[in-house]
């Protein structure tokens, strides 16, 4: 058995599963500090189940690396040094940032002569003086958590590598981020990758150390893992080194759990929260992955992201006087206290639901002369947010099956326009903590072939033989692995072709395997 | 007359990646080298060719090379005003106006950061209307301009003179300059005087750019969706038409660097069921789509692929697996139907058919 957990900006929420079935799940609100929220879903999954059970694992999905990008909190000051002068003069690290954010990391960085070239001759000489220098700058700051990129470091990391060592050796506690470890093809944003990589780590430690404390606490001695942003788990010294990979792991989630409780493998997942609506595409069971360079907080990434649009309406959203303005302004998870139905003085999205009888939440009574047309006009606009951004992500203009999950699902109209049927599951409230019980484990592997040399056949199945076994040291069920992605960069060498292959597998984590077949 | 700001450049980068049929380099990386450039130099001067004088001196600036080699080699902000400079001090002429090679891509960006910081105006409009893989293709070299002496200068500063008996011999010349140093370098070319210039440049195509980018930003709607607006802005534009040509999922995908040029190979699995694959075939720029032994688009008309989605135009370099995309064909302006123009292309023409 395993338990799932899903930390999300308002709920914590939490499910028990027995292989397919789901033995309990919970609901509690998300503490500020996070992690008495997490320890109040165990307790009540404790409680509901009647003692927790011997456990394979447990799995938590967290949106607190995105939330500290986002919200500029906890975020580490930072060296960001890039080798790769004289390339990118006036272009520095940090550069194109928000300014907040920018100087939330400290703004400090480093330019140096290096890296390589795309036919692996160097770009420039290393400068053994300058990068002394940058070293003895970096300890005269006090700064010791740093990201380090180098021009063309997918295919040779010993420039950022050798750096590394220097900075170790003058900073014996520095925490090192090399881009080759986070990003792919593409400097700027392998290097933003890095940086907000970086600027987490301490943090990272933190939260891991809280959340193997509250799993202490219950006598639970299972593997931690954390989910990532492509439906993969990481144990908890990975998570230390890469929290960055977290990031819209909840989302993915989500579309995970509405994928396994709803058995459809083609459809548009909405997930309602308390502030906004997550809206994704399910395909072959599956995320749509975002075509775009992905945004974290204004900095562009070339992590490989869920494609999601998030609308601001939320079970807590605001609702004007006329009812014909929702959000973006919610009373979030002071819902249970603000909302009219709770006894508070704020119209939201869920009292309108209540007032129209759809749902049956809090005390109707309180609700009970919201005036006709506040809430058509009410219900209008929340029907008008979701289908106009429904009708956007999908994929043509055939109508999908829809499936509502999250907390605020009970906000949405049920004959969505968009939609071919609309799904509410059960248990859809905690769809991302089954979305993160369920999360597999992924094995990468980046090969270089020369196609003129072996068959680019030979070479795709040496990449992925590759990536099964790094699976199956992961934890992965040989037999449960199945290629999701194939990526080929040609990494040119003059005229004639050296190609970058990189392949994905994901399966069933083995001590599981049994339990979900 | 016109002030570019830094706050109009994501507009014209987004257009000119639409106009850019897949090449062009990264728009965003040439656009952020341009809003670094044009905060640090203040805003560029646009300027229309007919407020050009007869005899005035312009050249073509612009980078050159294989833009899948930019996503690791950087640009430089002061670049096109150094190889601007340069070629002043090597030829001995400073140019009153410049304009640039291809609207396509990081090209309609790289010129007017020189222009910033030179306090040189820009003309509105190219050398291309889009992006095409070479120099040969140039609307100025159609018209018998002669490119050289041309000036290149690559990442670390360096400079080369090139003189050569006419654009065929010029081009190889420059591609291997940027070849061996690191794969791009920016360049000035073409030296020309105004009232050649107004006889050969592909008009308005910066403003157009702009107007393009304004709407993909702003607009919402699918590539089908969008289809309506698009066609109605490139009917009252030099392109004339516009029509989205199919829509499907991208299931293959492989390119590698052949003679300097990102040469490939799309595979697009049609969304009309029952309807074979479409080849698209890839030279920095898609040229052409077969689909079974028919030749459903090929230049000089203009091939664009986008995200289906949002209709949100994708680098060639950019294309993977999985991919659902829209792709559109533009009418071309009427520099490459001529038969001067026409026999500049041939040589790719005949590559998308024997393919």
């Amino acid at each position: 058995m395993r338990i799932g957990v899903d930390v999300g900006g308002t709920h914590t929420d939490a499910v028990l599963l027995d292989g397919e079935a789901i033995m309990a799940a919970c609901k509690e609100l998300t503490s500020a500090d996070v992690i008495s929220g997490v320890k109040a879903a165990l307790k009540t999954l404790d409680e509901k189940a009647g003692g927790l059970p011997d456990l394979d694992a447990v799995m938590i999905g967290t949106s607190q690396f995105t939330n500290a990008v986002v919200e500029r909190r906890e975020l580490a000051k930072v060296a960001a040094i890039r080798i790769g002068l004289p390339s990118g003069r006036g272009l520095p690290p940090g550069v194109g940032w928000p300014q907040d954010i920018h100087a939330a990391l400290g703004g400090h960085s480093f330019a140096l002569p290096g890296g390589f070239l795309y036919d692996g001759r160097p770009l420039a000489a290393e400068d053994t003086e300058a990068m002394r220098k940058c070293v003895a700058d970096i300890v005269a700051a006090g700064l010791s958590d740093v990201a380090i990129s180098s021009a063309f470091s997918p295919a040779n990391a010993e420039p950022e590598e050798r750096l590394a060592a220097m900075i170790r050796e003058a900073i014996p506690e520095a925490r090192i981020t090399l881009s080759h470890q986070v990003g792919r093809l593409g400097l700027l944003e392998r290097e933003n990758a890095a940086m907000l990589n970086a600027a987490l780590k301490p943090f990272a430690a933190r939260v891991v150390e809280a959340f193997e404390g509250a799993l202490q606490e219950f006598g639970i001695i299972a593997p931690l893992f954390i989910s990532q942003n492509d439906g993969t788990l990481m144990n908890a010294g990975f998570v230390r080194d890469y929290p960055a990979l977290t990031f819209s792991s909840g989302p993915t989630n989500s579309l995970r759990g509405a994928a396994r409780l709803t058995g459809l493998e083609e459809a548009i997942v909405v997930d309602i929260g308390g502030t906004t609506s997550d809206i994704g595409v399910l395909r072959g069971g599956f995320p749509r992955e975002s075509n775009r360079a992905v945004d974290v907080g204004g900095v562009r990434t070339n992590f490989r992201m869920p494609d999601i649009v998030a609308v601001g309406l939320g079970g807590g959203s605001v609702v004007s006087e006329d009812g014909k303005t929702i959000g973006p302004q919610s009373v979030g998870h002071n819902l249970v206290t603000q909302a009219l139905v709770f006894g508070g003085d704020t119209l939201t999205a869920t009292d309108i639901v209540v007032a129209a009888g759809m749902a049956d939440v809090g005390d109707a009574s309180k609700v009970a002369d919201i005036p006709r047309e506040v809430i058509d006009n009410a219900l209008a606009a929340m029907r008008a947010m979701l289908e106009e951004n429904i009708r956007q992500m999908k994929p043509d203009k055939q109508p999908l099956p829809v499936v509502l999950v999250g907390g605020g699902a009970i906000i949405a109209p049920r004959d969505l326009s968009q939609a071919s049927e609309v799904f509410i599951p059960e248990n859809s409230g905690v769809a991302n903590a089954i979305g993160a019980a369920i999360a597999l484990v992924g094995g990468e592997a980046e090969i270089f072939a020369d196609y003129r040399e072996e068959a680019r056949e030979a070479a795709l199945e040496r990449a992925k033989r590759q990536a099964r076994g790094v699976a199956v040291r992961a934890g992965g069920e040989a037999f449960s692995l199945r290629v999701t992605e194939v990526e080929e960069t040609p990494i040119p060498y003059m005229d004639d072709g050296l190609t970058r292959i990189r392949v994905k597998v994901v399966g069933d984590l083995a001590k599981l395997a049994k339990e979900t077949q | 007359m016109t002030q570019i700001t830094a706050d109009r450049l994501d507009d014209i980068a987004a257009g000119a990646a639409f106009l850019a049929t897949g090449g062009g380099g990264d728009p965003h990386l040439a656009c952020l080298c341009a809003k670094e450039g044009l905060k640090t130099y203040g805003p560029a001067t646009l300027i229309e060719p007919e407020d050009l004088a007869d005899d005035a001196f312009i050249i073509a600036v612009g980078g050159v090379g294989a833009p899948t080699t930019s996503l690791e080699l950087l640009p430089s902000v002061d670049e096109a005003a150094r190889v601007v400079e340069a070629y002043g001090e090597i030829v001995g002429r400073r140019p009153d106006a410049i304009v640039s090679f291809e609207i396509g891509g990081a090209n309609s960006l790289i010129p007017m950061v020189a222009a910033a910081a030179l306090d040189i105006p820009l003309v509105n409009g190219d050398g291309m209307g889009r992006a095409l893989p070479e120099a040969t293709m140039m609307t100025y070299a159609i018209a018998g301009i002669a490119p050289t002496p041309a000036v290149g200068l690559d990442y670390a500063g360096n400079t080369q003179r090139f003189d050569a008996a006419d654009v065929q011999a010029y081009e190889p010349m420059i591609r291997e300059f940027a070849m061996t140093r690191g794969g791009m370098a920016v360049s000035a070319e073409f030296g020309m005087s105004g009232a050649e210039l107004r006889a050969c440049i592909v008009p308005k195509t910066v403003s157009l750019s702009a107007k393009l980018g304004r709407y993909l930003r702003t607009g919402e709607g699918n590539a089908a969706e969008r289809e309506g607006d698009l066609r109605a802005l490139f009917e009252g534009s030099i392109y004339g038409k516009l029509e989205l040509l199919s829509s499907g999922l991208v299931v293959d995908y492989t390119s590698k660097v052949v003679g300097g040029y990102d040469v490939g190979q799309a595979v697009i699995e049609s969304a009309s069921p029952g309807s074979p694959p479409l080849n698209v075939a890839v030279k920095n720029e898609y040229l052409g789509i077969t689909q079974g032994d028919t030749l459903i688009a090929c230049l000089p008309d203009l091939i664009t692929i986008v995200d289906y989605e949002t209709g949100w135009p994708i680098n060639a370099e950019r294309l993977r697996f999985g991919q659902r995309v829209g792709i559109f064909r533009i009418g071309s302006p009427a520099h490459y139907t001529s038969p001067e123009g026409l026999a500049s292309l041939s040589g790719l023409i005949a590559s998308v058919k024997a393919a």
